[in-house]
């Protein structure tokens, strides 16, 4: 063993001791100990002198009280430090002798923590008395200079305008440590001058919002959308605080704070802990006067009658009064209950969620191995066939389950489209109500930010272009109050969000002249309803007249059918003229489970996404067409569509080579379908996606793997992807 | 104490650097340049002498401590006193900067008179 290089870091350590000029260290030197004890550990590790590493670690943790001053008796802990050296020392010789070291390190490690430990808790005690030194301190640095405010004001206000745009982009990439940073370096600085500025209230908030940023940063806190409420909010009133600073000092009058700071900063103190916003338990008095069975005079007037006698409870009371019915009382009771088992959900960490569910998959697939081996057997034994089929139901059962614990119901996000839909009315001058159904509907929680974007973006194009403004309501003979509704239910193994309004609707005359001007129809073409609707979803093809600073910036219909697509849905579009539309959108109720058609190429299955496959047939011969500078082509009911050869782009020998005695599935891609020719069709599946990793990840044609139930491995096709390798793209 | 040193005063805020340089105004020290992040810091360090950098932490480009390792990298800048600014002891920004080699740091907010004493025994080292 090599044990030079670590002598050497010791003596180092030592020497740089010894020929320090005075008793009190100095940052310098500290860093260059500290440095010291770095190498010792990195030398110590491959060696497996434990003990030296936790000596070293020890006198590191000395080293750093010192650099933070949090050290109480300073000689002490320098005293210990030189135990520590030499102890290290001889830990070395005797391992580079012996082998070994039989004494025990624990009197040291036990003084060093008693060093250190009585600062931890010294610590607090020294922060409090610093407290007020601060506090001194800043009313002396008054404000000298009210140029250096007036800079503040105005380079602050910059800083925030920033943060606004950097938080819209942290929204799109939630994952980005870069976008949290450039957020939290302007709030941190802005905090520094604050505090300079003997500014209290905008150095508090813009603490707070720090510190939320920075555990974002650390990836102790997931960026979800409440806590962009918050910080946007936080900013919000950042802002709203150094206007009226601004004003102050222009002598204008100065207009109050619409939020509430010590709410706020409760709000983003919740945050940090990770709650999410949701509303705190109602009282019994709210929900009934929620339900309209009695008003808040009658719950005033009750609690007044309430001081005379605490022991009983409001509902008593108020039935007593003859106010409301006992049974009115136990529904709202009920009511309240619910909320409250809401309330005492449990947080999980997903990735933990995800272990499991992903656990749960592999039993699932083992469980099928085990059926499939078993049917294999003659004469299995009839006890274990039947056992077999108990766990059978229960592995399905813990699946299910399993699932359920990821999905969350749909009301949040639905709760924060009514709050869009009412802030961006307020800017179109336009009165909306909006109702909800179904929020209760459940979908997994990955989903739900997936699929938040696309459908802003509808709701967006509702307010904006679908309902009119009440002038031109009332003209039309409708109420003046527009109408949007939002409905979530389940159908199959989806989830169907329907947004529909009561506006104009979309007017066919319009979609088709469009079309026809695009070229993208001939005039002689027979549309349904539902084609003239559904090309509003093609690229270039937006009806709105007017663009408004929501919507309406190019970014149209077919960006919105791209990522449900994406998330392997699909839209559907109905509409009256004059009587509203209604965007019906579903999605598969969870990412991690593929509706599949096995096929066969060779000796190889693969996958083919069910939502994907328009049908599957065997053509007849005479079908089959060469159409030059087509390609090969087959007549699929009057349309030539391009024929894929999968055995060719995957390398397979394949055993049917002619179309006619083999399969074609017809798939579709973004905008275009073919035909896939594959040998058979073994049947219907419901897999478990799995990831291929990152090595794997980029090839094109295939979106990820899957384990069948014998226990091979089939991939799963990415329709597009595969069209274009067979284009050579 | 020679109150004629040069002093670069790097912070992305402007507003920052001026309270920074106000304070230093109080207690007499009038040379002062600026510099509003590591790379332009590193530019001014190169083109004229500099004897004490008064960094903060938290910049764009080129944060603080990114500054301080290029400093301490360079044979000919190596020796110059770093003095780091932070926000509340970030115990670990502190130890981070401590290792690169900073020769003292300070806490934000700080009096003219912390100030001070901190480019005190920073310049005494040296």
């Amino acid at each position: 063993m090599d044990f030079s290089v670590l002598i050497k870091s010791i003596d180092d350590l030592a020497s740089d001791l010894v020929f320090l000029d005075d008793k009190e260290i100095d940052i310098p030197s500290l860093g260059k100990f500290m440095n010291h004890l770095e190498n010792i550990i990195k030398a110590a590790e491959p060696l497996n002198i434990f003990p030296l590493t936790r000596v070293a670690t020890a006198l590191n943790q000395i080293l750093e009280s010192v650099v933070l001053d949090t050290l109480k008796d300073k000689a002490l802990g320098f005293h210990t430090f030189e135990t520590g050296i030499a102890l290290m020392q001889e830990i070395v010789q005797n391992f580079h002798s012996i082998g070994e070291y039989k004494a025990s390190i624990q009197p040291f490690l036990e003084a060093a923590a008693s060093v250190t430990g009585v600062v931890i808790s010294e610590d607090a005690n020294v922060n409090i008395s610093q407290e007020p030194d601060t506090q001194a301190s800043e009313e002396k640095t008054q404000i000298q200079d009210m140029s250096l405010v007036k800079d503040f004001i105005a380079e602050g206000l910059e800083y925030i305008d920033e943060i606004e745009v950097n938080i819209l982009n942290l929204e799109q990439n939630p994952e980005s440590t870069d976008m949290i940073n450039t957020i939290f370096r302007p709030f941190h600085s802005i905090k520094g001058v604050a505090s300079f500025l003997n500014l209290e209230k905008i150095r508090d908030l813009a603490h707070n919002l720090e510190n939320l940023l920075d555990k974002a940063r650390n990836m102790e806190l997931r960026v979800t959308p409440s806590l962009i409420d918050v910080i946007l909010d936080g900013a919000d009133a950042l802002k709203a605080m150094i206007l009226q600073l601004k004003d102050e000092l222009e002598n204008r009058p100065v207009k109050p704070l619409s939020v509430d700071l010590t709410v706020l900063i409760q709000r983003i103190k919740k945050s940090e802990n990770g709650d999410e916003d949701l509303p705190s338990k109602r009282k019994l008095g709210e929900i009934l006067v929620e339900d309209g069975l009695i008003t808040t005079d009658d719950v005033n007037q009750t609690l007044d009658l309430m001081r005379d006698v605490p022991q009983k409870k409001i509902g008593e009371v108020l039935i007593e009064e003859g106010k409301v019915t006992p049974k009115q009382v136990s529904q709202a009771l009920r009511k309240q209950a619910e909320q409250a088992t809401e309330a005492s959900t449990l947080r999980v960490d997903t990735r933990k969620l995800d272990d499991l569910i992903d656990m749960v998959g592999e039993l699932v697939i083992t469980q099928s191995m085990i059926q499939q081996d078993l049917k294999q057997q003659a004469n299995a034994d009839k006890n274990l066939v039947r056992d077999i089929s108990q766990f059978f139901r229960i592995t399905s059962s813990l699946q299910r389950t399993s699932m359920s614990l990821r999905m969350v119901p749909i009301r949040q996000t639905f709760q924060r489209m009514s709050r869009l839909i009412r802030d961006l009315a307020k800017n179109a001058g336009k009165v909306i109500h909006v109702e909800m159904f179904g929020e209760e509907t459940e979908i997994d929680r990955n989903m739900v930010d997936e699929i938040y974007n696309p459908l802003v973006h509808m709701v967006r194009n509702a307010v904006d272009h679908g309902l009119e403004t009440p002038e031109e309501r009332v003209m039309a003979g409708k109420p003046e109050k527009g109408l949007i509704c939002l409905r979530a239910y389940h159908r199959g193994g989806n989830i169907v969000i329907e947004i529909s309004d009561d506006g104009r609707g979309l007017s066919k005359q319009k979609i088709v002249d469009k079309a026809f001007k695009k070229g993208l129809i001939s005039k002689l073409d027979e549309l349904s309803d539902q084609d003239i609707f559904k090309m509003i979803l093609l690229p270039g093809l937006s009806t709105a007249e007017k663009i408004t600073d929501v919507s309406g910036r190019g970014v149209g219909m077919d960006v919105v059918k791209q990522s449900v697509e994406k998330l392997r849905g699909k839209i559907d579009i109905e509409s009256k003229q004059g009587q509203g539309s209604t965007f019906i959108t579903s999605f598969p109720l969870t990412l991690a489970i593929i509706d599949g058609m096995m096929v066969k190429v060779g000796h190889e299955v693969y996958i083919i996404p069910t939502l994907a496959i328009r049908q599957a047939l065997r053509p007849a011969r005479e079908n089959y067409n060469l159409v030059v500078g087509k390609g090969e082509t087959i007549n699929v009911m009057g349309q030539l569509l391009p024929l894929v050869r999968l055995y060719e782009l995957l390398g397979i020998e394949p055993e049917k080579k002619n179309p006619w005695e083999a399969i074609v599935v017809v798939v579709e891609g973004e905008n275009r379908a073919k035909c896939l020719l594959v040998d058979n069709i073994l049947g219907k599946a419901e897999v478990v996606i799995k990831n291929l990793g990152e090595g794997l990840k980029h090839i094109k044609g295939v979106s990820g793997g899957a384990i069948l139930g014998d226990g091979h491995i089939g991939l799963i096709l990415d329709p597009e992807g595969v069209f274009e390798l067979g284009e050579g793209k | 104490m020679d109150k004629q040193i040069k002093i670069l005063v790097v912070d992305d805020f402007a507003t920052m650097r001026k309270v920074i340089r106000n304070l230093l105004k109080q207690v007499g020290y009038e040379n002062i340049a600026e510099a509003e992040d590591g790379v332009t810091a590193l530019k001014a360090l190169k083109s004229q002498k500099i004897d004490l950098i008064i960094s903060d932490w938290n910049m764009p480009n080129m944060t603080g401590i990114e500054l301080l390792k290029e400093v301490r990298a360079d044979e000919e800048l190596k020796p110059t006193p770093f003095l780091m600014v932070t926000a509340e002891a970030l115990q670990d920004n502190v130890i981070a900067a401590v290792k690169a080699g900073v020769s003292n740091y300070i806490v934000k907010p700080f009096t003219a008179e912390v100030l001070n004493e901190k480019i005190k025994k920073t310049l005494d080292k040296v």
